[in-house]
């Protein structure tokens, strides 16, 4: 009996699984899919899903990598015209193009879409808020002229791109307004059904979603560019960087999503894989309250910025995945200036302290939160400050905790990043240098109406050239004066298995573009 | 005291723990100085939209009258909404918890057979080296970190051997059977898709070995001290002195008999693998409820925190009461 249960169990471990490979036609991804919440285009707003929802529906434009820098497109709005004021623009539809069930998309859908945002106020709607369109005035800023023309009227003369950015991320997705006004529970426009399933004219369509299980993507056959070449597309749950590790290699998935530097690195010698990595849409930075004892003095800013070793931070925390920059435009944005002014020079910061009078030094608290790689760079900080008599104290906290502090005007010191709304320089200047929006540069309490000034004027200039200039400008005084050090723009980075091919164009612009369509085995 | 009374006095006693949880939870979450909706919300929206999402979500409301609002709405049988998912709690644990329950039950069944196995051999080799063994063994189980056993467990039998399938629930082909109880292999049984069973199992394996070897320890060790206890009565040596082979009386005559202090063991060692099971659904990533409470913990989502905090109690307690009603039928005295 015993030796017969022995052979038994024996035999159950040797009999090895059915290990299907992948189909030619799909593909499957190890992602960590904690932060879905929902599909719904008006509701989402978190990194991974939002990419994904710019794959389920389509926009008025589209967010692409036009020789090295990310523009926005037209996509079902064929052509748009301005009015000579800047404010009114006029939208014309595409026409032929169907949702995914067949239902006609139209101007009516268009409104519909963009009111439904306005009207459910979840967290994206701030973004149409910004140009002035409200659930208020919606009925007379956002209006059909006729069934393929659609007119949007903005308070102010906003520069181009920035409007069109904004129509071209996840929240500006076109909603089939039949299939959501049919699934209406209690006035919520749809949105329980639509966190699950979708009604769009994107390339794919939501097939199902098991949360923190798995997530089934399925092509479009009526998708008006022409059905992807990848009919499925699976996204597996992994929470664990290490079993996304073992499953790629293994080739139970064909794309990485969350490694870590030494995980993706310990790939590159082996032909059965890529590293596929493009410039993150987000800047890691260093910020002083310029409200808070000894950095009102610009000197002691100066002073900090001149302390810190950049090259190493990049190169030992980054894992060398991440650019040196320093002003806020990142890469590959209109605007960007190559310019690296600081590196570390510790006899100049001190000079630079001592003629501000802290010679001996001062005691600051550094916050930061709970990621590894934060953690690593203030404690990288905290020794360079050490090198010229500051000592920073290191605080840790959830990054609820921290932006709460930090919108409380709260934080003295503080190692944190900045991601990027939409793809116009006006989501970065405004934030890092214009204390009136109340974002950054408020809650780190600079209040400088020179730079604030040029940030605004920036963001209404329409002649291009003008405004690269006016940018140039904005950073330059920036860096002069600034209570911020950018420590780098990290590197986006995926581990694939060979035979996926065109991810590297499917990530270009990766997160504020990403095309699944360029994928292919 | 009589059984119907007792289960009475019992059960008021739980809504008082529950009532005690409710009030600890909710405070400890609304101490914490940060907002949920600064985690909804990221770093980058402008303060007044922070405003009015705290309108919206009923957070700048006293916490008083927030605590009441949401001790009326449990009252009524409704944990309120999770801020993250928007959808009903309730709702949500349903779809979560049958993932937890499933490996707990799995996980219990191979830490009693190891710990009774284990525990048997210990006492009957009393200070031999198999006790050693059995002991260190079992002491393993409860220091390695479960996060760390889940890793090395999938780089052995998972990407080296490849005998055992990586994580989640089913390989990525395999139909999944209809859901009936959410329970992947219940559901597999009921509904004779044997495809599905078996790879299910194969799959549960792995987290049940890793959750359920954590818990051995306890078993273990009341095990043996219960056999050694028994090993020294009289009708031991009686059964012996008759001739009747070692493994019989081991087992029918002493082991019966010194299972009964283990019973309570089983049903503490049960809640614990709830909150163990945290960590092996991550490792293994299961869509439990553990990973739930975590993602909820990670944005202050207050509902989905106290709802699913509540519920596990709910459970812990449930089976705490099974255990002593089983007890208290088993021995009168217990019902003082």
């Amino acid at each position: 009996m015993r030796k017969l249960l022995f052979l038994m169990l024996a035999f159950s471990f040797t009999i090895v699984g059915i290990s299907a490979s992948i189909p030619k036609d799909t593909v499957v991804i190890g992602m960590n899919t904690g932060i879905f919440i929902s599909f719904d285009p008006a509701v989402c707003y978190e990194v991974e899903p939002s990419v994904m929802v710019m794959n389920i529906y389509s926009d008025l434009f589209k967010l692409q990598d036009v020789n090295g820098t990310i523009q926005a497109v037209p996509e079902l709005a064929e052509n748009y015209d301005i009015s000579p004021d800047g404010k009114t623009w006029t939208f014309h539809i595409r026409k032929g193009v169907t949702f995914a069930n067949g239902d006609p998309l139209n101007a009516d859908a268009v409104v519909y879409s963009i009111k439904r945002v306005l009207q459910l106020k979840k967290s994206p709607v701030w973004l149409f808020e910004s140009l002035g369109l409200n659930s208020d005035n919606m009925n007379d800023t956002v209006k059909k002229i006729d069934d393929y023309t659609v007119q949007v009227i903005t308070d102010k003369s906003y520069a181009p791109n920035i409007v069109m950015s904004i129509f071209a991320e996840s929240w500006g997705g076109i909603v089939d307004p039949k299939v959501a006004q049919s699934h209406d529970v209690s006035g919520d426009m749809g949105s329980a059904y639509l966190a699950d399933h979708s009604a769009g004219a994107g390339p794919y369509i939501l097939k199902s979603w098991q949360r923190n299980s798995m997530i089934v993507l399925v092509a479009n056959e009526k998708y008006w560019r022409g059905s992807p070449k990848i009919k499925t597309i699976i996204i597996r749950d992994m929470p664990e960087s290490t079993d996304q590790q073992l499953s790629l290699k293994k080739g139970d998935i064909d794309i990485a999503w969350n490694l870590t530097p030494e995980q993706v690195n310990s790939l590159k010698s082996n032909s059965d894989f890529n590293i596929v990595s493009v410039p993150a849409q987000s800047n890691e930075y260093l910020a002083m309250n310029a409200g808070w004892g000894p950095f009102k003095d610009v000197r002691v800013r100066q002073a900090v910025k001149y302390a810190i070793d950049y090259d190493s931070i990049i190169k030992n925390i980054a894992g060398g995945y991440a650019i040196k920059v320093q002003g806020f435009i990142p890469y590959g944005y209109l605007g960007y200036i190559s310019d690296t002014p600081f590196s570390q020079d510790i006899a100049r910061a001190k000079q630079l302290l001592a003629e501000a009078g802290y010679s001996n030094g001062f005691e600051v608290e550094l916050v930061t939160n709970t990621t590894d790689r934060r953690r690593n760079e203030a404690i990288a900080i905290q020794a360079d400050l050490a090198q010229i008599g500051i000592k920073a104290n290191i605080t840790i906290m959830q990054a609820s905790q921290m932006y709460t502090k930090m919108r409380e005007q709260g934080i003295q010191m503080i190692v944190a990043g900045w991601g990027i709304d939409f793809p116009d320089p006006d989501a970065l200047a405004k934030p890092f240098a214009d204390y009136r929006v109340k974002q950054l540069a408020w809650r780190m309490m600079w209040y400088d109406d020179h730079a604030a000034d040029l940030a605004e004027a920036a963001g209404f200039e329409l002649d291009q050239s003008k405004r690269v200039q006016m940018y140039a400008d904005l950073t330059n005084y920036w860096f002069a004066n600034g209570p911020f050090a950018i420590l780098y723009q990290p590197l986006n980075y995926w581990g694939t298995r060979s035979e996926l091919k065109g991810f590297d164009q499917t990530v270009k612009g990766y997160s504020l573009a990403f095309d699944l369509t360029k994928i292919y085995k | 005291m009589k059984l119907g009374s007792y289960i009475v006095k019992r059960s008021l006693l739980m809504l008082l723990v529950m009532f005690g949880v409710l009030a600890i939870v909710f405070a400890i979450v609304h101490v914490i100085p940060a907002d949920p909706v600064g985690a909804l919300l990221g770093g980058n929206a402008p303060p007044a939209v922070v405003d009015r999402i705290k309108t919206q979500l009923g957070l700048n409301k006293p916490l008083f009258d927030q605590f009441v609002d949401y001790l009326w709405g449990v009252v009524h049988g409704n944990l309120g909404t999770s801020l993250q998912s928007g959808r009903a709690v309730a709702q949500d644990i349903m779809e979560y918890f049958p993932v937890t329950l499933q490996l707990s039950v799995m996980a219990i069944l191979i830490s009693i057979f190891l710990g009774i196995f284990l525990g048997v051999f210990s006492a009957v080799y009393r200070n031999k080296w198999i006790d050693h063994f059995s002991r260190i063994f079992s002491i393993l189980g409860v220091s390695m970190p479960v996060f760390w056993t889940g890793l090395i467990l999938l780089l052995v039998f998972y990407y080296i051997l490849g005998w055992l399938p990586g994580t989640g629930q089913l390989s990525l082909f395999v139909i999944p059977p209809d859901r009936i109880t959410g329970m992947i292999l219940f559901d597999s049984l009921i509904t004779g898709n044997w495809a599905a069973l078996w790879d299910g199992l194969r799959h549960i394996i792995l987290p049940a070995t890793v959750l359920g070897y954590s818990a051995t320890a306890s078993i273990a060790r009341i095990t043996r001290a219960s056999m050694l206890d028994v090993l020294t009565q009289d009708y031991i040596r009686t059964a012996k002195a008759k001739g009747l082979s070692k493994s019989i009386v081991i087992y029918r005559h002493a082991l019966k008999n010194a299972l009964i202090p283990v019973v309570t063991v089983i049903g503490l060692t049960f809640g614990g693998l709830l909150e163990g099971a945290v960590l092996t659904e991550t490792v293994f990533g299961l869509p439990g409820l553990g990973r739930y409470i975590v993602n909820a913990l990670l944005v202050l989502d207050y509902p989905a925190i106290m709802g699913g905090t509540l519920f596990i109690a709910l459970i812990y307690s449930l089976v705490n009461l099974g255990v002593d009603l089983i007890y208290a039928t088993l021995d009168p005295r217990m019902r003082t």
